[in-house]
Formats: C-alpha cells, sequence, structure tokens
C-alpha cells in the first residue's frame, strides 16, 4: 500500500516533501520511530511523547461517563443477530435515549457496544477510516469480521497496557464466506467467539437463556424470538436499560439494523408486586 | 522556451529574468506529453476518462492506473509522470481523512482542490525540490452537488464545467465545448468522453481507456464506470465516428 | 451496572467515604488448567477449554494451547488477553526463526525463547502461567514449567493454573518425581506407558473439575510423538 502522509498523524514521519506541507507547528515534533509505523489505523498504537516527559503523572480515564448497558449477539442458520437498547446514562440518568450502539463496518461486519459511549465513537471513526482505505484501495477488498475482531482486540489491549483503557465491551457480528462469526473483546483485551454472547449484565442475564435455547441451525424467525425473550429479561432486571430497542443483522445480503422499536411487557407478575414475598428477612 | 542554457531553469529558486519559473514550466509540459485525460461534469455527476498509451504488448489489462478515489464522494485523474500522480492521489486522501476526522464530513470539493493546490505548489518554491509532473483532474460530488476541478503543476486551481489536459487537450477541449452539459447525463456523458479520447487519439500503437465517474448512479461514491456500461460505451463511440467519417 | 465486564466494586468501609467509581485493574483471571507429561518417547498436553471471569464463565470453549510444531507447544492458563498476545508473539517469533534457519524450532529452544518473552515484561508481567511441551532433539518427551516471570526449569510432568493445586499432588504421587537432592540423580521422566498415562491426565482433570469452579467444560488433549500430534478430548462436567 501507499505510504499516506496523513496531515494530522504524529505516526506518520515527515517522508520527502518541504517541512511546510505538514501544517501546524505541532507535527515539527514527530516521533523518531515514525517510519515504521504502519501507515494506516495505527493511531490507537500510538503513544503521545509529551505524555511520557511530562514530570506529573498522566490522569488516565478511571471511570466511563456515559454508558451502554449491555449488547446480545446469536448466531443462527444464516447469519447473526445483534441486539441491544438505545440509551445512553450518564450514571442513572437516562441521558440519551436514541443512541445507536449497533454501527455497520462493511457490507459484512457490524459492531455493538456496550461502556462509555464517547470510546466506541472513537473506536468507530478507527473503524471508518480503515473502510474508507480499503475503499480507496480500490481492490475488492474489505475487512473480514474475523480480522475486525482481531483489530478490536489489538486496540483495547494496547490502550490496556498503557493504562489508560477503552472503557467498551465490543460484540462484533459479521457474516463471510457462508459462516457466522460472533465474537467479543472486553475492556483490557479479553476475546473469544462463540455462538452466542451477552457483554455485561447480560451474561448473567441473558446468556444462560441462550444457553438453554439456541442451536447452531435455528431459523432466523426462531432467532429473533430468542432475542426478544433475551432482551425483555434483560429490560427487567437491568436498571440501566430503556424498552427502546434495536436489532441489526447479518446475512450474506448484507448488514440491515432495525428501527427501533418496544417489546410489550408484563409488569403484573407476582414476585414483581412484591418481591419479598418468598424470601421473608432478605429483602 | 527561450531560457534553455542560460542558467535559469536549474531550479524553482530562480526567477528567469522576463520572470518565468522554468522549472514549473518544464513539469507542465511533462503533462502536455501524456495521454490525454477528458473530464466532464454532467447534470448528475461528473465523467472522468484517461487514455492510457499502450507501452508494451506484454502489459496486463487495466495496468498502470491513471484514475483514483481519494475518499467515498471524490477521485481523480491524473495526467502526466504516473509516480508523481500516486503521490499526489496519496496525499489528497490523507487530506480527505484528516478534514472527516476533524470535522465528521466529507471533505467538500473546493477545500480539497485548494489544499491540493496549496500541496502542490510549495514544490515550486525550494531549490532542493522540483515541481509535480502532474495535473489532476478532481471530481467530487459532495453537499454542494458534483463538481470537476483541475490542479496544475503549478500550484493554480480552476473549477470546471469541462477540460482536458495532456497531449490530445487542444482537440478534445475544443469537443467538450460543442457538448450540453448542462442536459447531459453521466450515461451520455461517458459515451462523449469516450468519443473524444478516440478522437484525439493519434497514435499507430492502440490505447486502452479508463472511465471513472461519481454520480447519482453510483451513489454519490467515486467508482471506475462498471466495465460492461464502459465497454459499451467505447463501441457506441467507435460507432458513431466511423459514422462520421462515412459523412465527410 | 452499566459498565465493561472485569470492574470490581468497591465496597466502602463504615466511616470511611464512599467511594464513587468502579475500580480498573489491567489484570483479571480466566481460570482454566493445563497439565503436561512427558513421556520417554511421547508427551501428554492437555488444558481445559473453559474461560471465566469471577463467577461468570465467558465461553466453554477456548484453547489455551499454542501448536507451534509437530514437536512443540506452549499451553498457558491465566488471564487470556495476555495469553493470547503472548501466542501471537511467540508464533509471529517462531515464522521468523523458520525463515532464518529452513526448520522449525526445538522445543528447548523455545522453552528459552518463552523465558525471554516473558523476563522482557519483567516490570508489566503477562498474567499466564505456562508450560512449554513437546519431544527435545533426542526425542524424548519434555515438559518446561515457567512462573509468570519467566524463570523455568524442565520437569517431567507440570501443571499450571486454577486446578494446579489440585492436580500437582496427584501426578507427583503417581509418578514419583525423585528429588533433584538424591544423588546419583535419578530418571524424572515418567516410565509410564502412553495410554496409562492419558488416562492419568484425564482422571485428574475429573477430579479437579469436581472441585474447581474455572475447571470444566472440555479437555483438549494433544498427544505429542515422533509421528506427530494426535487429538484427543474429554467431557467434563458444565456446572
Amino acid at each position: 500500500m501507499l505510504h499516506r502522509p496523513t496531515s494530522h498523524s504524529a505516526a506518520i514521519g515527515p517522508g520527502p516533501v518541504p517541512s511546510l506541507a505538514n501544517p501546524g507547528p505541532a507535527l515539527e515534533q514527530q516521533p523518531r520511530h515514525a517510519p515504521q509505523a504502519p501507515s494506516c489505523g495505527s493511531e490507537a498504537f500510538c503513544v503521545d511523547p509529551q505524555a511520557l516527559s511530562s514530570s506529573h503523572p498522566r490522569q488516565h480515564t478511571q471511570y466511563p461517563y456515559v454508558t451502554g448497558t449491555s449488547v446480545l449477539g446469536i448466531t443462527f442458520k444464516d447469519g447473526v443477530l445483534l441486539a441491544c437498547d438505545t440509551l445512553g446514562a450518564y450514571g442513572s440518568t437516562k441521558r440519551y435515549k436514541s443512541f445507536d450502539r449497533l454501527r455497520k463496518v462493511n457490507d459484512v461486519c457490524m459492531v455493538g457496544a456496550s461502556g462509555e459511549l464517547s470510546d466506541f465513537q472513537y473506536i468507530m471513526r478507527l473503524l471508518e477510516e480503515l473502510s474508507d482505505d480499503d475503499f480507496c484501495m480500490d481492490d475488492g477488498h474489505h475487512l473480514k469480521p474475523a480480522e475486525v475482531h482481531s483489530y478490536l482486540t489489538r486496540v483495547l489491549y494496547n490502550r490496556r497496557n498503557k493504562m489508560d483503557p477503552l472503557w467498551n465491551s465490543l460484540v462484533v457480528g459479521g457474516f463471510h464466506s457462508g459462516k457466522p462469526f460472533l465474537g467479543t473483546v472486553g475492556m483490557i483485551g479479553t476475546s473469544y467467539t462463540d455462538a452466542h454472547l451477552a457483554t455485561g449484565f447480560g451474561n448473567h442475564l441473558a446468556r444462560p437463556l441462550m444457553r438453554e435455547k439456541h442451536h447452531p441451525d435455528m431459523s432466523e424467525e426462531e432467532a429473533v424470538a430468542l432475542m426478544h425473550e433475551c432482551l425483555k429479561v434483560c429490560y427487567y432486571r437491568d436498571k440501566n436499560s430503556i424498552n427502546k430497542f434495536q436489532l441489526a443483522k447479518v446475512t450474506k445480503d448484507g448488514v440491515s439494523i432495525s428501527e427501533p422499536f418496544a417489546l410489550e411487557t408484563n409488569w403484573g407478575f407476582k414476585l414483581f408486586q412484591n418481591p419479598a414475598a418468598n424470601a421473608v428477612g432478605t429483602w | 522556451m527561450s531560457g534553455i542554457g542560460t542558467g535559469y531553469d536549474l531550479s524553482t529558486g530562480t526567477f528567469s529574468p522576463d520572470g518565468r519559473v522554468f522549472q514549473t514550466d518544464y513539469a507542465q509540459k511533462a503533462v502536455d506529453n501524456s495521454g490525454t485525460v477528458v473530464g466532464i461534469r454532467c447534470k448528475d455527476g461528473v465523467v472522468l476518462g484517461a487514455e492510457k498509451l499502450i507501452i508494451s504488448k506484454m502489459l496486463e489489462q487495466h495496468s498502470n492506473r491513471r484514475t483514483f478515489p481519494a475518499d467515498r464522494h471524490a477521485g481523480m485523474a491524473v495526467a502526466g509522470v504516473a509516480a508523481d500522480g500516486r503521490s499526489v492521489v496519496s496525499r489528497a486522501m490523507a487530506e480527505a481523512n484528516q478534514y472527516k476526522s476533524i470535522y465528521g464530513e466529507a471533505i467538500p470539493g473546493h477545500v480539497l482542490a485548494e489544499r491540493l493546490g496549496s500541496f502542490m505548489h510549495l514544490f515550486n518554491l525550494y531549490g532542493g525540490y522540483r515541481p509535480y509532473g502532474v495535473s489532476a483532474l478532481l471530481a467530487t460530488y459532495g453537499k454542494e452537488g458534483p463538481q470537476l476541478y483541475l490542479v496544475e503543476p503549478s500550484g493554480v486551481t480552476y473549477r470546471y464545467f469541462g477540460t482536458a489536459v495532456g497531449k490530445g487537450r487542444q482537440g478534445a477541449k475544443n469537443e467538450i465545448e460543442k457538448l450540453k452539459l448542462g442536459e447531459m447525463s453521466c450515461r451520455e456523458g461517458i459515451q462523449a468522453v469516450a468519443k473524444i479520447l478516440h478522437q484525439v487519439h493519434d497514435e499507430e500503437k492502440g490505447f486502452e481507456m479508463e472511465l471513472a465517474w461519481v454520480c447519482e448512479e453510483s451513489g454519490r461514491h467515486f467508482q471506475r464506470v462498471p466495465q460492461q456500461l464502459a465497454d459499451e460505451a467505447e463501441a457506441a463511440a467507435k460507432a458513431a465516428l466511423e459514422a462520421e467519417d462515412m459523412d465527410d | 451496572m452499566a459498565t465493561a465486564l472485569p470492574v470490581r466494586a468497591q465496597v466502602p468501609a463504615a466511616g470511611q467515604a464512599t467511594k464513587q467509581h468502579a475500580s480498573w485493574s489491567p489484570y483479571d483471571d480466566n481460570g482454566g488448567t493445563v497439565v503436561a507429561v512427558a513421556g520417554d518417547d511421547y508427551c501428554i498436553v492437555a488444558a481445559s477449554t473453559r474461560m471465566s471471569t469471577g463467577y461468570s464463565i465467558l465461553t466453554r470453549n477456548k484453547s489455551k494451547i499454542l501448536r507451534l510444531n509437530p514437536k512443540c507447544v506452549v499451553a498457558s492458563a491465566g488471564m487470556q488477553a495476555d495469553m493470547e498476545t503472548l501466542h501471537k508473539m511467540l508464533h509471529s517469533r517462531h515464522v521468523t526463526y523458520q525463515f532464518n534457519h529452513r526448520r522449525p524450532m526445538s522445543c528447548p529452544a523455545t522453552a528459552q525463547l518463552l523465558s525471554n518473552t516473558l523476563y522482557y515484561k519483567r516490570f508489566f508481567p503477562y498474567y499466564t502461567f505456562n508450560l512449554c511441551a513437546g519431544l527435545d532433539d533426542e526425542g524424548r518427551g519434555a515438559v518446561y514449567t515457567y512462573d509468570a516471570i519467566g524463570s523455568y526449569e524442565r520437569v517431567g510432568y507440570g501443571c499450571q493454573g486454577s486446578g494446579k493445586e489440585l492436580i500437582q499432588p496427584v501426578l507427583d504421587n503417581q509418578l514419583k518425581a525423585a528429588s533433584p537432592l538424591v544423588l546419583p540423580q535419578q530418571q524424572w521422566l515418567s516410565s509410564l506407558p502412553l495410554e496409562q498415562a492419558v488416562d492419568l491426565v484425564k482422571g485428574a482433570f475429573v477430579s479437579a473439575g469436581e472441585r474447581d469452579i474455572y475447571t470444566g467444560d472440555d479437555v483438549e488433549i494433544l498427544i505429542i510423538t515422533k509421528d506427530g500430534i494426535r487429538t484427543d478430548s474429554l467431557q467434563l462436567k458444565r456446572d
């Protein structure tokens, strides 16, 4: 690939151009190792040299601000489903109620995020940059789901190594060469693939349902029904969730992300009305 | 070029007494000797076409690319030194990428053209550098509609309804002026461009045509014209030319 | 509770100011047990496939074994992200080694490389507990056991990870490692026939799966002989 001297990225060396071709004084002090850095998607891996030289300790991300709750994912016969609600919570305040936490990467791949939503937007920008590059290379190649998953794993792991984590659990869903792909990455770089996944609370609330009812050759209708059930259970028990969901699907025909929808709920269960009925002295 | 041998053409760092920078003029010459590149702005998009001279019978089809995407909505066709062209294109990609990372939206055509103009201009200022031997036709389709720009080795930037650079530019420009660009769709445009390129091509060796567009039909994405459409346009262009020859 | 996985909630002690936010640690223990037994002409490597965090199971099917070549594998328990990184690193080092030497890396060489790789991160260690196992240059089984920062030793059998306290004594008892202090030096390879050794490993995993919540689901078993690597598996309880 062509070496691209991006004007803003400190990862890219000066190259054979007049110094003025690199706008801004910030670019005068570029790291010495710059020419060895990869020429795209590398920002996430670059250490800001000023951070290392300053005398007082650097303030890293200590906690998340605006967060999204669980993302659920399941594979089915001819694709993958991802689902989550559309809430961006500021602590326990329901701050943003129509935040898209499921995003398309390219025609074979999508990503869903829980955790810090600004970090997610930054991550999406990295992925967009990579797929813009794929577009510009104009050779028909694009990132496959497993490659996106691996890339995100490296990004999150590198940031944890710098003690400056991206505060997310991500789910990658994709469909390529006839096979569904479903993988997840946590904020310290923990990554795995499975036939069904859930981040955060979903791992406690939805995974048991999935383990009971999921089978790899289920139809799309069955998969959607299972997903709705899981979403509903998460909504009943997770106070940081709202009844406004999105469902994303990737099959051989590409990625589609649904409009937000609500599920019918029933709050009349006996235990909802009196949770302490069978547990005297605990609640 | 009266300056030859007078010593004023050795670097871009010196003007000649009559106010020229000869290295810049020479760079323009490199462009003028290249295969013709044509661009027209139609009502629903921009069409770029390049005449690629076949330098060897053993050359693979579609090699020596002359049209390149710079972003989803923007792309270029370069005339002149091919390697310089790729360098300019990679700068365009970088600028488009940087603009998007700051403003979150696609770079407008005029901003990209001006940035490329300033970039290429820098190489006309210092003794140690040579200007790019490239004229770049830039096609964009953003919020401001379809637009066509030309960036020259000196760094000047123009916006055009239609223009041509390279060996056959004069004939091509004459033909473009006859077109009714405001009423023409890109479908018709590719045929017009194909016809012009065949008309101005005057070498015994054959040439390969490269057509690219950014238009409604391509979803406002810059892409090479699908092979089938390009072949059809070329065939129609050839037929039209033959018919005209018969009339003469 | 909207935050991502490995957040440890702080329980404020009485009288102390309430800490508002979850603390963050770059480390997590994803559990799992790895075992290797060397024989006269074979080596058995086994690893459980459960991956957990805290009391949750993340997945039931995650391999912990890196197969470098038909005579050498590395098995790691501990933190999965570090394990993945370490394995990627070793894999790429192995590929470049092959470009330079035109042959796969031997098991003793891999063992030294693994030690160096771990020690390189002495002050921000890989939270992994490794076994390097395979056949040495004479074709005998070889097992190397490590701590997280790279000190290592060749042994006749080894066990690492969450179930090591349960399995190691069983192996000690059955394979009767002679103390390295005994003189003259004793043979430390197990002299069990291969099938018996496989049964021993399986039995050990079944027992560990009974008591260790981080060991379960499946066991991936590799049997390394001069003819290559054969695989076997064992289902454990999924509770």
